[in-house]
């Protein structure tokens, strides 16, 4: 008998529970379906990702929403995988009515994600996926990028060693990455801007580890052996840490300039590291904790802070634009339904973020539906502001956005 | 196998196939119907793998090979030749996936047991990483979208019924093949290989014939599903993809001919369900398999069919069901 009433109360609280969403969701929201991984490699992006994206949502519903509409953040952990994104994609747009897809760590599963998002007409923010191809070639009319793509820090990275040639030439250039999709076209993109900014090298090799190798010793003696003055890296996470902790024995550091444009100076090898990081190495990443100085960005990182405990990842600022991306939208539209208006209200889209120095404004290209960015490049100093890293980045130098975009004769290069 | 079996299967089928056509009109969201479809080409898949491991008990670990190639014949055809070119892409790759069965075949049949999967991993690792590196063709890690069925196919509900009445005519027709003598020979094969030889029948032909025909549906199976999400991806082909299909099987019941099918149901929902509620749904996942390979070894099918025989007045059928499979 105790258990058909326990049955029966439970029946109860369910049905509870589902009159209370309902008339939840009475209220006018602004539904934001994201797809961040939770677990596995990626997983503290997808983690640093959510609470940035709560962050910004919680501070704009509590100045009263973006026209009224309070927003509301869902997300489901894509285990990295596109299938099963693309399925849970489909879900957030015909079963709980999303307004915009959101998210996405990795590339392959940006680019599942687009697909759906052309077909559904529905709007997909991307926030911290790389892959050039998504504003290039595979661009379509729903989808927007609100953080920088590969190209973008290549072309910083091209710049970079440009100048570094009028103070301390260098003539060779080797390069390691994983071995796939990203870490391919990070090479090809540095090389196009090294050839159109005019920059003389010599290739001298490249070494292509697989993606989460543990053993790089092979790879550190032939690099030692084929003594580039630059050493282009395109790791990501763990990797980075497993890389330089295993090469910085053999001196490698000492021998050749560690350049790492994209993914390098991300706060999560700066933390990871601590003491062991080598000082010097030339590091770049899609936000900095510590750059640029500006008010924003400091109260950014500080309330990622007390919300989390730790400092956020470059991803977190991604997401957090995201947002904010979209209720600037919504704010212009005066409705988070009318796609149509929406894109429009996006394309050309200027607002100011975390990572904008003084005397500039990241602004949407309309043309690309890419975000126009500054880049900034450091090199590793001892700094103890954001423990636990014990070294972040100085010395910068600033690169012009419009000098990063991809030109016209990139995309014809790629047509496929 | 007995008669019995056999009509109960078709009645089976019959209701699998009433239930899943329902789905299309009765949904109230096209998810549904999305998922419906993932479960009909799971479920293939599973079915197609299960002929190989629970009726001739070879566990082969590189089933995703073929699941892969159905799957980028069609995708690259429709890449590089454009869209009218999906349906001859999709045969394609069954035609590949058939040869490939047959070369390889050759290669790994002479081994048996664990050896015998470890070779299937190998070379289903093999065409991972080829698909992977391959770049410039494959697209890599990047994997192929916008593939579209073409014509009438592209819209949703047509290519929903397309996808039902291919998986429906294949597994009637595994389904015969399972009752027919050759399937009483695979099971044979199983049990006691020594035995067959006696008997004048040729156990590695056999084994030949089932690894072909399986791949040949895992590779249906892969070009349907490139329809139905739209993208594809070299994931497909990777191991993980050849233990989902044996968790499903595992979980349904080897032992029934539908059981890889329920499985198949029950992980799709499971890892949908509990996926959009938290994050911990592998933990769901591992706890349901613990379940049920300690206190339901027969899978999930292979419970209820026991649970039914066991009613009374059926007691005698269960005896002579018992020898009889």
């Amino acid at each position: 008998m105790a258990s058909i009433r326990r049955i029966a109360s439970l029946c109860l609280l369910l049905l509870l529970t589902g009159m209370l969403t309902s008339a939840l969701a009475q209220e006018k929201v602004i539904k934001i379906g994201a797809l961040y991984p939770m677990t596995g490699r990626s997983g503290i992006y997808g983690m640093d990702s959510v609470a940035a994206a709560e962050m910004a949502a919680e501070e704009i519903n509590a100045k009263g929403g973006a026209a009224g509409y309070k927003i509301q953040f869902i997300n489901t952990d894509s285990k990295a995988k596109p299938d099963y994104s693309v399925t849970v994609a489909k879900r957030y747009i015909s079963d709980d009515k999303v307004n915009f897809l959101f998210g996405v760590v990795s590339s392959a599963v940006g680019l599942a994600l687009t697909e759906v998002s052309k077909q559904e007409k529905k709007i997909f923010i991307g926030t911290d996926h790389a892959a050039t191809e998504l504003t290039v070639q595979n661009l379509q009319p729903y989808y927007f990028r609100v953080s920088n793509n590969t190209f973008q820090s290549m072309a910083a990275g091209a710049l970079y060693l440009k100048e570094l040639a009028q103070t301390k030439p260098w003539k060779t250039i080797a390069y390691i990455g994983p071995d796939y999709a990203y870490g391919h076209a990070q090479i090809e993109e540095l090389k196009f801007n090294l050839d159109r900014f005019g920059v003389k090298y010599q290739m001298v090799g490249e070494f292509w580890p697989k993606l989460f190798e543990s053993d790089y010793t092979s790879y550190i003696t032939s690099i030692m052996q084929a003594k580039p003055d630059i050493l282009v890296s395109g790791f990501w996470g763990g990797d980075t840490v497993a890389f330089i902790k295993q090469a910085a024995p053999y001196g490698l550091f000492e021998k050749s300039l560690y350049f790492h444009p994209d993914a390098g100076g991300n706060y999560e090898l700066l933390s990871a590291m601590g003491d062991s990081l080598p000082l010097g190495l030339v590091l770049s990443a899609r936000h900095h904790n510590n750059w640029p100085d500006t008010a924003m960005n400091k109260d950014y990182v500080s309330k990622f802070h007390k919300k989390t405990g730790r400092y956020p990842t470059y991803a977190a600022e991604g997401a957090y634009v995201g947002v904010y991306a979209i209720a600037e939208a919504v704010k212009k539209v005066g409705n988070p339904d009318d796609t149509e208006a929406l894109v429009k209200a996006l394309e050309g889209l200027k607002f100011q973020q975390p990572e904008d120095p003084e005397g500039f404004t990241s602004y949407i290209d309309p043309a690309s539906h890419q975000i126009v960015q500054v880049q900034a490049i450091g090199v590793t100093v001892p700094n103890t502001a954001f423990p636990p890293a014990t070294r972040m980045l100085g010395q910068w130098k600033i690169y012009k956005a419009e000098d990063l975009l991809p030109p016209k004769e990139w995309a014809a290069k790629n047509k496929p | 196998m007995p008669s019995k079996p056999k009509t109960a299967n078709t009645w089976y089928l019959l209701i699998f196939l009433v239930l899943f056509s329902l789905v299309p009109v009765l949904k109230t969201t096209n998810y549904q119907m999305l998922l419906a479809a993932h479960v009909l080409v799971w479920g293939l898949f599973a079915v197609s793998f299960n002929m190989l491991f629970g009726v001739t008990g070879m566990l082969s670990f590189g089933q995703a090979l073929y699941y892969g190639m159905g799957a980028y014949g069609a995708g690259l055809c429709v890449k590089y030749l454009g869209q009218a070119w999906f349906f001859p892409g999709m045969a394609l790759g069954i035609v590949l996936a058939a040869v490939t069965a047959w070369l390889l075949g050759h290669l790994i049949i002479r081994v048996s047991g664990v050896f015998f999967t470890m070779l299937t991993l190998a070379f289903g690792q093999l065409g991972w990483q080829v698909m992977f590196k391959w770049y410039s063709f494959t697209g890599g890690d990047d994997g192929v979208q916008n593939i579209i069925p073409p014509g009438l196919f592209s819209n949703k509900v047509i290519y929903y019924y397309l996808v039902l009445a291919l998986v429906g005519a294949s597994i009637w027709f595994l389904g015969r093949l399972s009752a027919s003598p050759m399937g009483l020979i695979l099971r044979c094969v199983r049990q006691n290989p020594e035995r067959v030889r006696f008997l004048g029948r040729r156990v590695r032909r056999n084994q030949q014939r089932i690894y072909i025909i399986s791949s040949l549906f895992t590779a249906l199976a892969g070009g349907l599903m490139s329809g139905v999400d739209y993208s594809i991806h070299t994931d497909m082909f990777y191991w993980t993809t050849s233990g989902h299909v044996i968790l499903m099987s595992i979980l349904g019941g080897i032992g029934q001919f539908f059981g890889p099918l329920v499985g198949a149901a029950v992980i799709v929902t499971i890892e949908d369900v509990v996926g959009a509620f938290t994050e911990y749904w592998s933990l769901i996942i591992g706890t349901v398999m613990l379940v049920m390979v300690l206190g339901l070894p027969r899978g999930l099918m292979g419970e209820i069919s026991q649970l039914w025989t066991r009613l009374p007045g059926r007691q005698q059928a269960l005896t002579t069901r018992e020898e009889g499979n």
